[in-house]
């Protein structure tokens, strides 16, 4: 293969690999908002907060697998902390009051990571298994995307099965259509609740964990995770996870390829998809309400 | 009620302490002082919108930025531009720029209204940071000069002694504050309100819902790029966070919401709280952004109709004795 073709699958494989954990945080994003109706703004600062769970369990047991698993449990044990003490007695009160919570949870959040782990960014080792490049069809490629991409989609399957083939599944989907009704069917709707920003929370968390080799983790991971998944839950339609998920991967491809390309303008690009989507569509792309 | 003569009174006497503040309290609390009142007025922006009309404008501050990039790139490129001409770019550029997105949002509401919002905002912030050769990146547009208030023949004052900046600023926006009060009170504001609580039966009424949104978000944006025209003039200096922002689109909807929904002057109440709140933990603590979450957190907890609504309670229940008493956590 010619280096310009290899260079443009790179590229390809990066945008992929970033639109997947983009996807991770989106998908608790627009799933809690299509069940409770709360848009979490607190939610780019989970992601962050399992970051800095992952650099401590790092650390402490020196075993990447380990962190993956404990850091985003620890994260959405939090979430659910926040969920059962805060979001739900205020409930009543309307979109702005949850709001402004959660915008007061990520600012605590924010200033407790810099109490604990100050503000210079961390380093987070990659385990040696993942580390390197692996030959594909005549092509290196760095084996840490290729995981980050091949845990989304694991995440995404199970997500999916639980989903669709559970009754647990059965009841969120229906309690995303209609919550009154399935409350009325003898069904503890508060718990479904608990239970789903539970896992938005961890989905964000497992995000944390996989970005935290690359990025390393600093408290600017909010606001830099924040805005774009934001961006994807409004042009995908809010409460759609297909929306979710084709938005998600195209602003991977389109931040990838637009830093090649337009490189200082590559951040307005997802705007500029955003605001030509909702000129045409204002419910975003696969949003059924607005 | 009160009668036409004490008002009268409280009105001359709250326009003495205007005119005397900074003689009394001091270059630094005067400082401040404009501080508060650019925010106040931003903040009645926003609640005009919200309070009044039930849109949800989370990234506010794109107005109050492009107030504020248009007065300090006026100033910077043009020689020998008058003060009021600086303003009135400011307050043009934040009109013309409600006036593109108004066709976009006026079609939506609710929840898809502040994230359209809160998105576009953002967009402006990024444009801000990146357009470098324009406006400056993150170091923003300073330094340029500030021009005397003047009318030509009679009149000039120099702007750069703060004493007279006041004066000109608290004019400003307290002419911005009566207009926007009294655009309250005439029957195109009563329509804005018909519109926030039952926008069907306003279109069966025969007006026109969208357009009339649309006039009301051109109204906010314009005064928010007032309040941005004169916290650039200020501070003499215009950047992607202080213009912006995330916090300062936050900043809206706090100072809102802490002095209290569906209150014409709840929002200054709430603006005079959070600076001193502000003043007080700068003094005594640099975990600013844990005193501020944890001061939302506990409003939005116990005292979800602000301080307005706190106002309320108290009279209600310690100072009327025939009216039903209410709870605090009553949303009314």
């Amino acid at each position: 293969m010619d280096p310009t073709t290899a260079m443009y699958v790179a590229q390809g494989i990066h945008g992929i690999a970033y639109g997947m954990v983009l996807f991770l945080v989106a998908s608790g994003l627009t799933l809690i908002f299509g069940m409770m109706d709360i848009l979490n703004l607190a939610h780019a600062a989970f992601f962050m907060l399992a970051a800095y769970f992952c650099y401590q369990f790092l650390s402490l047991t020196g075993n990447f697998w380990a962190a993956l698993l404990l850091a985003p449990v620890a994260t959405a044990f939090f979430g659910i902390l926040m969920e059962r003490f805060l979001l739900r007695k205020i409930h009543a009160f309307g979109l702005m009051s949850q709001l402004i919570l959660t915008v007061g949870v990520s600012l605590v959040i924010l200033a407790g990571v810099k109490i604990f782990w100050g503000t210079e960014s961390l380093p987070v080792k990659m385990p040696p298994v993942l580390s390197g490049l692996v030959m594909l069809g005549g092509m290196d490629y760095p084996v840490y995307r290729l995981f980050v991409i091949g845990l989304s989609l694991v995440v995404l399957a199970i997500m999916a099965l639980l989903l669709y083939k559970t009754r647990l599944g059965k009841i969120v989907r229906a309690a995303v259509s209609d919550a009154d009704m399935v409350n009325a069917l003898g069904i503890n709707i508060p718990r479904v609740f608990t239970f789903v920003f539970g896992v938005g929370i961890w989905l964000a968390g497992v995000a944390g964990v996989a970005i935290a080799p690359i990025l390393t983790v600093y408290p600017g991971l909010e606001a830099q995770m924040g805005m774009d998944a934001f961006v994807v839950v409004i042009t995908g339609g809010f409460g759609s996870l297909a929306g979710a998920f084709i938005v998600s991967i195209i602003f991977g491809l389109l931040s990838s390829y637009g830093v090649q390309f337009v490189s200082s303008l590559a951040p307005v690009l997802m705007f500029a998809f955003m605001a030509i989507v909702l000129a045409i569509r204002p419910m975003g792309l696969f949003g059924e309400r607005e | 009620m009160m009668n036409k003569k004490a008002q009268w009174i409280l009105w001359v006497g709250l326009v003495v302490i205007l005119i005397l503040y900074p003689k009394v309290f001091g270059i630094y609390y005067t400082n401040l002082f404009v501080t508060f009142a650019v925010f106040a007025i931003y903040s009645v922006s926003f609640n005009l919108l919200l309070g009044y009309t039930a849109l949800f404008s989370f990234g506010h501050a794109m107005f109050f930025g492009v107030g504020g990039y248009g007065t300090a790139l006026a100033l910077k490129h043009i020689a020998g531009l008058p003060l009021l001409g600086a303003l009135g770019i400011g307050l043009l550029s934040a009109i013309i720029f409600a006036l593109i997105l108004s066709p976009i949002v006026v079609r939506v509401t609710g929840s898809a209204f502040a994230m359209l919002h809160l998105a576009f905002g953002q967009l402006m912030y990024i444009l801000a940071l990146k357009l470098r050769n324009i406006t400056g990146g993150e170091d923003g547009i300073g330094g340029f000069p500030i021009p005397p208030f003047s009318i030509p023949g009679v009149v000039s004052i120099n702007m750069k002694v703060p004493e007279n900046f006041y004066y000109f600023a608290i004019a400003v926006l307290g002419v911005s504050l009566w207009i926007m009060w009294f655009f309250t009170k005439t029957p195109f504001g009563q329509i804005q309100v018909g519109v926030r609580d039952n926008a069907m039966r306003i279109d069966y009424l025969g007006f026109k819902v969208p357009q009339t949104k649309a006039v009301v978000y051109v109204f906010a944006g314009a005064f928010a790029g007032v309040a941005g025209s004169i916290f650039t003039l200020f501070s003499n200096l215009i950047a992607a966070d202080s213009g912006f922002g995330i916090m300062v689109s936050f900043g809206a909807v706090i100072n809102t919401l802490v002095g209290g929904l569906g209150s014409f002057f709840g929002p200054i109440w709430g603006a005079a709280i959070m600076q001193i709140l502000e003043e007080l933990t700068t003094r005594y603590t640099d975990r600013v952004e844990l005193v501020a979450g944890l001061i939302l957190i506990l409003i939005i907890m116990f005292a979800p109709m602000g301080f307005v609504g706190f106002l309320r309670w108290v009279r209600e229940n310690w100072f009327a004795k025939t009216v039903g008493k209410t709870n605090l956590g009553k949303v009314s």
